[in-house]
C-alpha cells in the first residue's frame, strides 16, 4: 500500500513585481503538476536546489497548504481537508522551524505534546522512556533548550516529532547546520527508525550524506517538477561517469599514462586516480596499473555524491536534460 | 451533547496546561515576569487617578459619575486582562499569518484557532486582570451580587476582545501584514470603551456597536452594573457570540490564502 500519493499536484503563488505605485502582479509556479507514489515502509530523499518546490510539496502533503490543482493522499487521507485526523499519523520536523519551547526543557515539551495528542498517561509515560533511551536525551532532558546545542536540540526535536507514533515522518533539512558528528547521530537515528519501526520517511535536503545514509530512493525535483526518480544505488552508478582508483605498490612503479585516466595525487610507492568509465574501462586500467609495477593494495571508490548531485543540478538547466530523465523512472 | 461536552473539557485540560507551561516560561525571567505585571497595574492606576482628578472639578457628565467610570476602567481592564492573558496568540494572528509562522500550529490534532488561541500568555495582561478586579472591589466595594455580575461581565468583555481581534487579525490573510492596523483598532476599541459611552450620539454611537465595538465592552455593562439589570449582560454575551461567529468564518475563509515561510522561528 502506498503511504503518499501525489497526481497532478499544483501549486501557483501569485506575486507581485515592481515596487511602488506601478506594482503588476505574476503567478509563480511553485509545484508543477507532480506526481508519483511512495509505499508503506520507504525512505526517500526529496531533491533539488532552491526555490524548487520541495519545500511547498511537503506542506501541501501535510495539509499546511492549499493546492491550486491537482490531487494527493497520505495514508488514505487527503491532507488539506483532514488536517487533524492526519495529524495524528504523521510527524514533521522542518530545520528552521522548531517545537521545543525554548525557555523550557525538552521534558516540558514532551508532556504538553502528550496533552495535544491526547495520549494516555501509560503509554505516554513508556514511549518518552523509549524515545529518551534511543535518543540519548537523559543527559539534557531537563535542560532549557535555549542551552542545548544544535544537534541536542535536532534530537531532541526528532524525537519530540515521534512521541505520537506517526507512520510517515517529513523531515524538510533537519541537518542544517549541525556538524559532522551531529549529522550522523541524526542519520543513524532516522534510518534506524525507518528500517525497525518501518516508519515511511520523505528527507529532503541539501546534504548527500544524509541522502545516501536515510534514503533509499531519490527524487529529484526543479521548477517545480520531478526531474528524476530512481534508487539511490542507481543514481550513483548512472551519473557516475568515473571512479577514484587508490594503488599501493611495494617499489616505485613506471609511469602511468592511459588515456581518460588522471593522476589526483601519486607519492613514491602510492597514487590516486581518476577514471573516466566511458573512455577507459577499469579492468584494462588495472591491467595497466599491474604492469606498472608490483601492488601490494588497490581500492575502487565511487565518487562523493555530492558531486554527483551537483552534476544533475547543472544538467536540468539544459534544454534536451527533462526528457532523458523522465524516461528513467 | 455528551461528545461536545467531553471534547470540551479536553480543550479546558489542554488551555490549563499549556497555562502552566506558558506561566513556567515566564518565571525563568522571574524578575522581568513581576516587574511587567507591576508595571501594568501601575499604568491603569494612573487613568483612573486622573479620572478622579477630573470628577473633582465636573463631578457629573452627562449622568456619569467617578464611580460609573472607575467601573468602566475596571470591567474594561478585567475584561481586557482576561482576554490577553490567556489567548494572547489573538495578538499574534497578523504577525503569524503575515510571516507564515501558522505552519507549526497547523501541524498538530487540533483544532487551529483555539489551539492558537490558548498557545501563549501575557505576563502584562494578568497585571490587567488583577488591576480590574482590585479596582472594582477596593473603589466601588460591591456587594456579592455586584461582585458576581462584575465577574460574568469580565467574561463577556473578554469574549469581545478576542473576538474582534480574531477579526482584524484574519484580515491579514486578505490584505497582507496588518499587524499595525490590528494595534491601531484594539487600540482605538481600548480608548472608546473607556469613555463615559453617554457623550457619543448618532452615528458614533451606532458604530460603536458595530465595527468598533466599545458599546460592548464599556457602555453595556457599566450600565448592567449600575441598574443591576441583566438585560445589558446577555446583550454583551449575543454581541460576543456574533462576533466570535463572525471572526471564526472570517479566519477559516482565509486560511485557503494561507502561503505560510521559511523563517526561522522558535517557541515559548
Amino acid at each position: 500500500m502506498n503511504a503518499i500519493e501525489l497526481h497532478k499536484l499544483r501549486k501557483t503563488y501569485t506575486v507581485k513585481q515592481g515596487s511602488g505605485f506601478g506594482r503588476k502582479t505574476a503567478e509563480v509556479v511553485a509545484v508543477d503538476d507532480i506526481s508519483f507514489e511512495i509505499p508503506e515502509g520507504q525512505s526517500v530523499a526529496f531533491i533539488g536546489p532552491n526555490g524548487a518546490g520541495k519545500s511547498t510539496t511537503i506542506k501541501m502533503l501535510t495539509g499546511i497548504l492549499h493546492p491550486t490543482s491537482g490531487e494527493a493522499s497520505v495514508l488514505g487521507l487527503v491532507p488539506w481537508q483532514d488536517r487533524s485526523k492526519l495529524a495524528y499519523q504523521i510527524g514533521a520536523v522542518f530545520g528552521q522551524r522548531s517545537q521545543l519551547w525554548y525557555h523550557l526543557p525538552p521534558s516540558d515539551t514532551f508532556e504538553l505534546l502528550a496533552r495535544v495528542y491526547n495520549i494516555g498517561k501509560n503509554d505516554y509515560r513508556k514511549r518518552r522512556d523509549m524515545l529518551i533511551e534511543r535518543f540519548g536525551l537523559a543527559e539534557f532532558l531537563n535542560t532549557a533548550v535555549r542551552k542545548l546545542s544544535l544537534g541536542q536540540r535536532m534530537r531532541a526535536e526528532i524525537a519530540a516529532s515521534l512521541l505520537h507514533n506517526p507512520k510517515v515522518l517529513f523531515l524538510d533539512e533537519p541537518t542544517i547546520g549541525l556538524d559532522v558528528v551531529a549529522c550522523q547521530e541524526l542519520r543513524d537515528l532516522v534510518s534506524e527508525w525507518n528500517r525497525q519501526e518501518g516508519l515511511t520517511v520523505l528527507l529532503t535536503s541539501h546534504d548527500a550524506g544524509d541522502i545516501e545514509a536515510v534514503a533509499k530512493r531519490v527524487l529529484v525535483i526543479n521548477y517545480g517538477r520531478v526531474v528524476l526518480d530512481d534508487r539511490v544505488v542507481t543514481v550513483r552508478r548512472r551519473y557516475m561517469g568515473s571512479k577514484i582508483l587508490g594503488v599501493k605498490f611495494h617499489e616505485i612503479p613506471r609511469e602511468i599514462r592511459i588515456p581518460g585516466v588522471t593522476v589526483l595525487k601519486a607519492s613514491s610507492y602510492a597514487m590516486k586516480l581518476e577514471v573516466n568509465t566511458e573512455v577507459a574501462s577499469i579492468d584494462r586500467v588495472i591491467h595497466k596499473v599491474i604492469q606498472a609495477g608490483p601492488v601490494a593494495d588497490i581500492t575502487i571508490e565511487d565518487p562523493p555524491l555530492e558531486e554527483i548531485i551537483a552534476h544533475i543540478y547543472s544538467r536540468v538547466n539544459e534544454p534536451d536534460y527533462e526528457e532523458e530523465v523522465i524516461g528513467l523512472s | 451533547m455528551i461528545r461536545y461536552f467531553n471534547k470540551f473539557i479536553n480543550y479546558l485540560g489542554l488551555a490549563l496546561a499549556y497555562m502552566r507551561f506558558n506561566l513556567r516560561a515566564q518565571l525563568e525571567y522571574r524578575q522581568a515576569f513581576i516587574s511587567q505585571v507591576v508595571a501594568m497595574f501601575v499604568n491603569d492606576a494612573f487613568w483612573v487617578v486622573f479620572w478622579c482628578l477630573f470628577f473633582t472639578k465636573f463631578p457629573v457628565v452627562r449622568g456619569w459619575t467617578s464611580k460609573d467610570v472607575i467601573t468602566l476602567w475596571a470591567i474594561n481592564a478585567a475584561g481586557y486582562g482576561i482576554a490577553f492573558s490567556f489567548f494572547r496568540n489573538v495578538n499574534n494572528i497578523p504577525y503569524l499569518i503575515a510571516r507564515g509562522q501558522l505552519d507549526s500550529w497547523m501541524l498538530y490534532p487540533r483544532a487551529l484557532l483555539p489551539h492558537l488561541l490558548v498557545g501563549t500568555m501575557s505576563a502584562t495582561a494578568i497585571g490587567d486582570a488583577i488591576f480590574g478586579y482590585a479596582v472594582y472591589g477596593f473603589f466601588i466595594r460591591p456587594d456579592i451580587p455586584h461582585m458576581l455580575l462584575f465577574v460574568l461581565l469580565s467574561f463577556g468583555v473578554a469574549l469581545v476582545f478576542v473576538s474582534f481581534s480574531i477579526l482584524v487579525g484574519s484580515l491579514s490573510f486578505y490584505l497582507g501584514n496588518v499587524e499595525a492596523l490590528g494595534d491601531q483598532m484594539r487600540g482605538a476599541l481600548v480608548a472608546f470603551s473607556t469613555y463615559p459611552a453617554s457623550i457619543f450620539d448618532g452615528a458614533i454611537k451606532l458604530i460603536l456597536f458595530s465595527f468598533l465595538p466599545a458599546g460592548f465592552v464599556g457602555y453595556l455593562p457599566a450600565q448592567a452594573l449600575r441598574e443591576l439589570s441583566f438585560i445589558p449582560v446577555l446583550e454583551v454575551f449575543a454581541g460576543g457570540f456574533v462576533m466570535s461567529c463572525v471572526a471564526t468564518f472570517v479566519f477559516y475563509y482565509g486560511l485557503s490564502r494561507y502561503e505560510s515561510g521559511s523563517l526561522m522561528e522558535m517557541r515559548g
